[in-house]
């Protein structure tokens, strides 16, 4: 069974790996990471987007065995024990959180946005966001709290 | 009590913290050691005999541990019971697994139990069904034609039930309306499409000789009634777990095929078993909704007045009753918030070789008023009024409610013509309409459409649900207990799949015992452990629940009250619990922690003489009546009146769900289902071939669900009207943002193209069928 090391949210890891296995199989099944979820197996809902080397990735979608040597961020790599990052908090205030399954491929989503654009505009936002589904927030109280994460991650800088 | 410190605030969710660290545990994350692997061989026809399952070969396969099919559950297991059947239904007996004949693509034939799911997935290979593809039908209309396919023996000419409602004089009032119009309108099968699929674990508990079932599901009881009953156990030998659920919107109610099939494959092997459903399996085996045909006439007199309605609809159920039934609210609700005393509505549920029709966000209402409004708007323009001064005219007022509609449901409160006004002044109604001139001149064709709903939330008492032959009540239920630490554990049946119950229930919980939301921890979805419940659909949960945590409250405040009482050596009735004391309202110096209290019933003493120890108290709720909530959408669209493309450049509902609990959870509940009512008007559809009988567009690449993208900002605006008839003067409140979309929207292009005389008749509405509408009025001429 090949063995892929990586690092997962800033902690080196090691992995016995079934040649089938896809990314989330990994964080999931090999690492015990649930915070990752699977909506539709078909790279098409978003839940289960992750980041690999900083770029958005679906981990439904991606071969656990080409995350060789790659650094990846899940929602567990997001906020601390103490604290809730800023694009979490902003969650909340916003009441952009229903059910919550599509939330942590959300969230991660909006960290790579930040990252790639620290003063994103409207479209960016919109076209960021297009790739994760949501069915019960109904978008705009999700695309306020990213508006307002912007200010205030952007800020921090 | 005085005013409820946590009613109305804008509590932030419990639920929150863990949902958005990932920590949330949905079925999927449930662990379960040595679990055997469920994988589901499905019909691939749409009607067909199965004439032979070999299994052998699959048996063979490493890792397979058995083989479950058809034939086996139908002599182990009785038929799918329908909780809300519509009154005089002839049963379709719907099995856990198709025998002899399946009736819709993704029907259960066969199920493979292996150590992982992928070998479970390699033996469905090897599994040779033979099967025999018999005629089938896809269209309501094709059903009901003389020599169509019979899908079961018991349901002759496909129909499982005909009836009749009838008001006042509606032959009479027909003929004497000055002006009458009507339509043939085709509403959508869309899904709710929840992010999480179903899923279930079922277990075999040896200790305790009991079935444990983890499912998916917003009614944990009812599925655990329907499972027993299905598996002829009793119930009490069943516990249905709810974890965290990822979206339900209707479509996790009941008892599904998987939950028999897991269950069955769990007694037999005494492993537990699991079944994640995938997304192609979803588009073949979740309830599906809201398709039906409608033909509506609507009639007035030469003023405006409205006088009739007559409908002859056919709802299409698909293959099978589902779990829960088809929407009887399509019926109730067709009249609307209008002033009506006549109208006939017959309605035929017909059966079609599809997945079977579920309940979905708004179930009913939203057919109903899609028909209605567009029909209104164009009896207006027969008229010669204008849309809005029609509904002016005819809209209930205050005064008039109570009001009996012409199916037997009574509105309770209201003003309905505030709503109306409230969203036509948002748009600036006076003002659009003479912009909308000047940009007919400039070839610019901009229209504004509304849709007017009143909504019927919870239900009307457990004895209306039994009189109308539903196998559930409308009460529910909560136990409530102090701990030492004087925090407040709330134990409740119903599950959490977005809805924020545990923050709401808290709020109310700890507005009554004199405690912060914070310190009230609830334990929900698991019917070990938490009273009878029914569950969270149908905008019912929070009246009905109110209702309990009122009494169950009450009972263990009453209680902290006297053991205070007999500490500060104080009346109780001097005394009152807020802000986690005991106090005199008169001197609140003279006080007592509830920490303190709660410990001294929890070690005994110090007690008041024949006080028992504990403060523990369970409750049931009846609802006496449903409480109506209503509301008025306006929508604003362009048209490019060459192609068909046009924009929703405005959105503007404006509700009233009475008391509000929380106004936070409360916007985003109407966010939400405003997010659902437009993606079902504007996008979605599930699409089956005649020819074929496949679904065609079985994917979410092929359904097409709105993104972030796609959606306007809408324009949201709350009246509150309290209920007189629930506790508190709560009305529901998750549905109502679905109702209207369709319609209003509708109008909305219908408005804009009046200049070429168009009409639209099905959903959804796509450029495609607008310019189809278009070319249609052009030929015409």
């Amino acid at each position: 069974m090949p063995v892929v090391e990586l690092t997962v949210n800033e902690r080196a890891v090691r992995v016995d790996v079934p040649g089938q296995w896809t990314l989330i199989q990994l964080l999931r099944d090999g690492l015990g990471l649930l915070g990752t979820k699977e909506g539709c197996g078909e790279g098409s809902c978003g839940a289960c987007t992750v980041l690999v080397d900083g770029r958005l990735t679906r981990a439904c979608l991606a071969l656990a065995v080409r995350a060789d040597g790659a650094r990846v961020t899940t929602i567990e790599g997001v906020g601390t024990d103490a604290a809730l990052h800023p694009i979490q908090d902003a969650f909340v205030r916003h009441g952009a959180i229903q059910c919550g399954f599509c939330t942590p491929g959300l969230v991660i989503t909006t960290k790579a946005l930040l990252d790639e654009h620290p003063w994103p505009t409207d479209h960016d936002i919109r076209e960021f966001l297009s790739g994760n589904f949501c069915r019960c927030a109904g978008y705009n109280l999700i695309l306020n709290a990213v508006r307002d994460a912007a200010g205030v991650v952007t800020e921090k800088r | 009590m005085d005013k409820l410190p946590w009613l109305g605030a804008s509590v932030k969710r419990k639920e929150d913290d863990r949902l958005l660290r990932g920590s949330g545990r949905f079925l999927d994350d449930v662990e379960e050691t040595l679990a055997l692997h469920l994988a589901i061989g499905r019909c691939p026809y749409p009607h067909a005999r199965i004439r032979r399952i070999d299994a052998a070969r699959a048996l063979e396969l490493s890792g397979v541990e058995t083989v479950l099919i058809g034939e086996q559950v139908v002599a182990r297991t009785e038929p799918i019971t329908v909780l809300r059947p519509f009154p005089g239904s002839a049963p379709t007996v719907f099995h856990g697994m198709a025998h002899g004949v399946a009736r819709y693509e993704g029907e259960p034939v066969v199920a493979v139990a292996a150590v992982d799911r992928y070998v479970a997935e390699d033996a469905l290979e090897l599994i040779d069904v033979d099967y025999e593809p018999l005629p089938h039908v896809i269209t309501v209309e094709d059903a009901l034609r003389p020599g169509a396919p019979q899908l079961h023996a018991t349901v002759p000419g496909n129909v499982v039930v005909e009836s009749t409602v009838r008001a006042g004089e509606p032959d009479k009032r027909l003929a004497d309306a000055a002006v009458t119009v009507d339509g043939t309108f085709r509403i959508n099968r869309v899904s709710g499409a929840p992010i999480e699929t179903r899923g279930v674990i079922a277990r075999w508990a040896e200790d305790t000789s009991t079935l444990e079932l983890w499912a998916s599901t917003q009614t944990p009881h009812l599925l655990r009634a329907q499972l027993a009953h299905c598996l002829r156990m009793d119930e009490t030998d069943v516990r249905v777990i709810a974890p965290d659920v990822g979206g339900a919107f209707g479509l996790k109610i009941g008892v599904y095929p998987e939950d028999i099939i897991a269950a069955l494959l769990a007694i037999d092997t005494r492993r537990p078993v699991k079944w994640i459903e995938d997304r192609t399996e979803f588009f073949r085996g979740a309830a599906h909704a809201r398709e039906a045909v409608h033909a509506l006439t609507i009639g007035a007199d030469r003023d405006g007045a409205l006088l009739v309605l007559r409908d002859r609809y056919l709802i299409d159920l698909g293959a099978y009753h589902g779990p829960l039934g088809p929407p009887l609210l399509t019926s109730i609700m067709l009249a609307g918030p209008y002033r009506l005393h006549d109208a006939e509505i017959h309605r035929r549920v017909v059966l079609t070789n599809k997945v079977p029709m579920g309940a979905y966000r708004g179930y009913g209402q939203a057919e109903s008023n899609y028909v209605r409004e567009v029909l209104v708007d164009r009896l207006a323009r027969r008229l010669g009024q204008d849309p809005a001064d029609f509904r002016r005219r005819n809209l209930l007022r205050p005064d008039e409610l109570p009001f009996k509609n012409v199916s037997g449901a009574t509105y309770d409160s209201g003003d309905y013509a505030r709503g109306l006004e409230r969203a036509l002044s948002r748009v600036g109604y006076e003002t659009f309409r003479t912009r909308q001139k000047a940009w007919r001149q400039q070839g610019r064709h901009v229209g504004v459409g509304m849709s007017c709903y009143v909504e019927f939330t919870g239900y009307p008492s457990s004895a209306f649900l039994g009189r109308t032959g539903a196998r559930f009540g409308a009460y529910e239920s909560v136990t409530l207990r102090m701990d030492r630490a004087g925090r407040a554990a709330l134990s409740t049946g119903v599950s959490t799949f977005g809805q924020g119950t545990e923050t709401t229930f808290a709020q109310m919980a700890a507005s009554l015992l004199g405690l912060d939301p914070v310190d009230v921890a609830i334990h929900r979805g698991d019917s070990q452990g938490t009273p009878y419940s029914v569950g969270g659909f149908a905008s019912r949960t929070m009246i009905a629940g109110a209702g309990a945590i009122e009494k169950a409250a009450g009972q263990i405040r009453d209680k902290m009250l006297r053991i205070a009482g007999h500490i500060l050596d104080v009346d109780p009735a001097a005394l009152e619990a807020t802000a986690g004391m005991i106090r005199r309202r008169d001197d609140p110096s003279v006080q007592v922690s509830i920490q303190r209290v709660s410990e001294a019933a929890f070690l005994g003493h110090p007690l008041p003489p024949g006080e028992d120890p504990g403060l523990e108290a369970t409750a049931y709720f009846d609802p006496p009546s449903s409480a109506f909530g209503y509301g008025t959408v306006v929508a604003q669209v362009e048209v490019d009146a060459r192609s068909g493309e046009f924009a929703l450049q405005r959105y503007i509902l404006v509700h009233d769900c009475g008391t509000q609990v929380n106004p936070m959870i409360v916007e985003g509940q109407v966010q939400g289902a405003v997010a659902q009512g437009i993606a079902a008007a504007l996008f979605e559809e599930l699409v089956y071939d005649r020819e074929t009988g496949q679904l065609v567009n079985g994917t979410m690449v092929d359904y097409f669900m709105p993104t972030a993208a796609d959606l306007p900002a809408f324009e949201l605006d709350h009246l509150e009207t309290p209920s007189p008839v629930t506790p508190f003067g709560i009305k529901g409140v998750g549905e109502g943002g679905t109702i209207a979309a369709a319609a209003a929207i509708t109008n909305a292009v219908c408005d804009a193209l009046a200049p070429f005389g168009v009409d639209l008749d099905r959903l959804p509405v796509t450029a495609e069928s607008i310019w189809r509408a278009l070319a249609g009025a052009r030929a015409k001429g």
